[in-house]
């Protein structure tokens, strides 16, 4: 396989007869500790009960019915400190692999051509969800289940949300998604994409022009800047949209710009360590993952962590970035860093760095990538101004019905939580949709 | 005592063996070529797939087996609609020349099969003439579709007694009767064969069965063209009947015949529960089928092992030791009562104990949500044992004997108020 065709495909993940075998060595708990594990409620306990006596059907049915994506959770989610964590065959030697039993399920569903939904007879309200991510396509399956009629309104040229535009291919490929975008169709819900509601007052107005509710699911697209005012250098380019690259038209030219050259990325987290081995999977010289603290402070999942390692990219721990260093021309040539010692711990529980004093140096570099965290967009207050939103401009809501301080609006994913996971996000659409339903039986839509 | 000075020799009908374990008459010793592979594998001999007289042509039904599985563990059943050896009985025979000369301290089992009186005499005949150490009749394939052959004979007493007369007759060497499972009562046929003189019995051939319908064209497996069948069964899953009919025939005073036991061996363990039950020796096809003839090696070596650990020096010590304690089940003693014993402190949390204690048992476990433990109610515990046999460790749950005075509490009646409404007559 060339570089480019294995970048672009996911590991192969179990066969059914894997699944099986894994599903034998279930415990099947009493009250199973897995299901209560997840925070989607996708209740592995039942559908790997189910795989077990071979109800091969109804445990597809159960992923799908409570998980939409329970085929991108069953790839994406961190299993091991989830559902996995809880199992009690860790007694015995170590946890069923849940996310692989999930996946394998879900893949023979297609191969099998097992149609979980029919489309539902449209009986009440229609309802305007906004993005397109994990929350916003679990908000639209559930009440499109329950008879709503649902339109997605999203921004970018395709749906998907930070599982399309945020996740490298060899992670979780397009056909995958598609697969599981197609349920949405199945259920009857429209997606509208290239439709943005940036503007003054953009959501609210949405009530007013025929829905009955807004569900505002709009996620965290602005990075996080080592420098917020340095200004446009070549060269330095945020992770929202280097990953966003290898997703749409840009992947050909910046998969061969990559090739040769020396690339740094700053963060420590999961979206830090998906930009560096993606940089290293397409070629780069070398690639350097910069983090002010050590390898076991880092937020990624152990297992990303120790994959990005195998892919050859080179950890520099206790380096702090301080600034970039371009030529006449503003491209960029280094990233100035100094050496840090962990220090007293901080907010978080985690050792905060200190600085060395006179440890700088400077690392080279051809392209920065800036992975420290990603951010609600700037303007987003604008879009719902009479939505409350915190400090951060995170919308205010209630968590057990999503609704927001504006009747009839309500919001779930990351524009709520912060950065969460795909699992968490899929919770909220689902939470949501059932405060929807409330709301417009109360106002006896 | 160590190991190597173990011998699993036995003697069977006159007839020494290196150690119990055989071939069985099948798919596994269809020609010399296999058999010597087999040998050279450490098996002590084989009953040879069974003869046939050229004067019936044999055609093997294709497919001609299917798998028993359940859930992913491969073959803990195997059916099979193979008939008897569909070589030219010269072929066989000069493969039964090939393996005396090569293996001579390997013992030869000719198993054969006749339409009639002659038949039977010339197969048995022309077995010794060409070196077999013995005689197995097969009285029992349980798919020959000829009437007066295979399990129709041996559902048929008089001609068992019939034609082991008749073997005899021709024959001086050891002749066995090798018996079907689809029957009642395996003695009664068994006695028949003694009485034509019969040395020993073989048993049990395949138990007819299903192993599978196909889903989509609602036929039994192997299908053949469009047809199944009732077959022949075999494997792990008929070990229980093979061991009840071993059993059978081993207390049957008036039988008192040496035994071949077989019937879904797989391991020393399965090989030595035969022992115990009375078999002297153990034949193999199924585990073969699915494992290959290496298998003898853990046979050899875990029983030799587990005879060393307790200073048995030899497997004729070990044969029919079990039988003494198998009484009817009106020899238990109903007033010596106990219940399951739990050791709590190795639990992993699962609770499958606590599920079939409420769905089909004594409802005798409370639940400790937060620490996810189970705790027994002792005086609701009906000891039926099913926690520990679903519990994933092993030995957590074990059974304890109460004392004398000990009282089980009777089982919850839910209708108490409803007593007025109860229509029930004085049984007289």
């Amino acid at each position: 396989m060339n570089k480019s065709a294995s970048f672009k495909s996911m590991t192969k993940g179990f066969g059914l007869d894997q699944a099986m075998a894994e599903a034998e060595r279930c415990l099947l708990c009493y009250d199973a500790p897995c299901s209560k594990g997840c925070p989607a409620a996708t209740d592995p306990g039942t559908f790997i009960r189910k795989l077990r006596l071979k109800n091969i059907t109804g445990a597809i049915r159960t992923i799908k019915e409570n998980n939409i994506l329970g085929g991108a959770c069953g790839v994406l989610c961190p299993t091991s400190r989830l559902c996995e964590k809880e199992c009690c065959a860790s007694g015995i030697d170590r946890p069923i692999e849940i996310g692989k039993i999930q996946r394998a399920l879900v893949e023979h569903s297609w191969a099998r051509n097992f149609q979980v939904f029919e489309t539902p007879e449209l009986r009440k309200g229609k309802v305007a969800v906004v993005g397109s991510g994990p929350a916003g396509l679990s908000c639209a399956a559930e009440l499109a289940r329950e008879g709503c009629r649902v339109t997605i309104l999203e921004a970018r040229p395709e749906a998907g949300g930070v599982i399309r535009y945020g996740v490298p291919s060899y992670r979780f490929d397009l056909d995958f998604l598609a697969r599981e975008l197609a349920d949405l169709k199945t259920l009857g819900v429209e997606i509208q994409c290239n439709v943005s509601i940036e503007g003054q007052g953009g959501a609210e107005k949405l009530l007013q022009s025929g829905y009955d509710a807004v569900f505002l699911a709009t996620g965290l697209w602005d990075t996080l800047r080592l420098k917020p005012d340095s200004g446009e250098l070549k060269g330095l380019i945020s992770s929202i949209e280097f990953l966003a690259s290898l997703r749409d038209q840009r992947f050909q030219q910046v998969s061969e710009s990559l090739a040769g050259k020396s690339v740094a990325v700053v963060g420590g987290g999961s979206v830090a360590m998906d930009c560096a081995e993606a940089a290293a999977k397409l070629g780069a010289r070398d690639v350097n993952l910069v983090y002010r603290r050590s390898f076991s402070l880092m937020p990624a999942e152990k297992e990303e962590r120790i994959e990005v390692l195998d892919a050859g990219v080179h950890f520099h721990l206790l380096n702090q970035p301080v600034d970039f260093v371009s030529n006449a021309e503003g491209q960029i040539q280094g990233l100035k860093l100094v050496r840090t010692r962990l220090g007293e711990p901080d907010a978080s529980g985690r050792r905060s760095p200190e600085a060395i004093p006179d440890s700088s140096w400077v690392l080279d570099a051809d392209l920065v990538i800036e992975a420290i965290g990603n951010q609600a967009r700037s303007e987003s207050p604008h879009w719902y101004p009479n939505v409350q939103v915190d400090s951060l401009k995170l919308i205010q809501s209630d968590p057990s019905t999503g609704q927001t301080s504006v009747a009839g609006i309500f919001a779930g994913g990351d524009i709520v939580r912060g950065p969460a996971l795909v699992v968490e996000a899929v919770q909220d659409g689902k939470v949501a949709a059932r405060g929807i339903v409330e709301y417009l039986a109360g106002k006896d839509v | 005592m160590t190991r190597k000075k173990i011998d699993l020799s036995v003697d069977f009908c006159g007839v020494k063996f290196n150690n119990p374990f055989l071939l069985s008459s099948s798919p596994v010793s269809n020609s010399a070529e296999m058999v010597a592979n087999a040998f050279e594998a450490g098996w002590s001999g084989v009953a040879f797939k069974t003869l046939n007289s050229d004067r019936v042509r044999i055609v093997h039904p294709s497919p001609r087996m299917n798998p028993y599985h359940y859930g992913s563990k491969r073959l803990v059943g195997l059916q099979n609609v193979e008939q008897i050896s569909d070589r030219p009985l010269k072929d066989n025979l000069l493969d039964f020349l090939y393996l005396k000369k090569n293996y001579p301290d390997r013992v030869i089992i000719s198993s054969i099969m006749g339409f009639s009186n002659e038949e039977w005499a010339y197969l048995a005949k022309a077995s010794e003439d060409n070196g077999a150490d013995m005689l197995e009749l097969n009285f029992s394939c349980p798919h020959m579709t000829v009437e007066g052959s295979g399990h129709k004979v041996g559902q048929a007493n008089h001609l068992i007694e019939k034609f082991t007369e008749t073997v005899k007759r021709a024959v001086s060497i050891p002749v066995l009767a090798k018996m079907t499972p689809n029957i009642t009562d395996m003695t009664e046929p068994a006695l028949y064969a003694k009485q034509g003189g019969a040395d020993g019995i073989a048993a049990i051939n395949t138990v007819r069965g299903i192993s599978q319908i196909g889903l989509d064209d609602w036929t039994a497996r192997p299908k053949v063209a469009g047809i199944g069948a009732i077959s022949g069964t075999s494997g792990p899953a008929v070990k229980p009947i093979g061991l009840r009919f071993i059993a059978d025939l081993a207390k049957c005073e008036q039988l008192g015949l040496p035994l071949s036991g077989q019937g879904g061996i797989e391991t020393w363990i399965d090989a030595l529960e035969y022992l115990l039950l009375g078999s002297t020796t153990l034949q193999v096809t199924t585990g073969i089928i699915h494992y290959g003839y290496r298998i003898v090696e853990d046979l050899i070596e875990g029983l030799s092992d587990y005879m060393a650990e307790r200073n048995i020096e030899r497997v004729a010590d070990l044969v029919g030791k079990a039988l003494p304690t198998l009484q009817e089940t009106d020899k238990f003693d109903l007033d010596r009562q106990g219940t399951a014993h739990y050791d709590v402190e190795r639990c992993v949390g699962c609770g499958q104990c606590l599920v079939v204690c409420n769905d089909s048992a004594g409802q005798a476990l409370e639940w400790d949500a937060e620490k996810r433990r189970p705790r027994l109610i002792e005086d609701k515990c009906l000891s039926c044992m099913v926690c520990s046999f679903v519990c994933p460790v092993t030995d957590l749950i074990t059974y304890k004997e109460q004392p004398k005075n000990w009282q089980r509490q009777e089982t919850e009646v839910m209708g108490k108020d409803l007593e007025g409404q109860l229509k029930l007559e004085v049984c007289k």
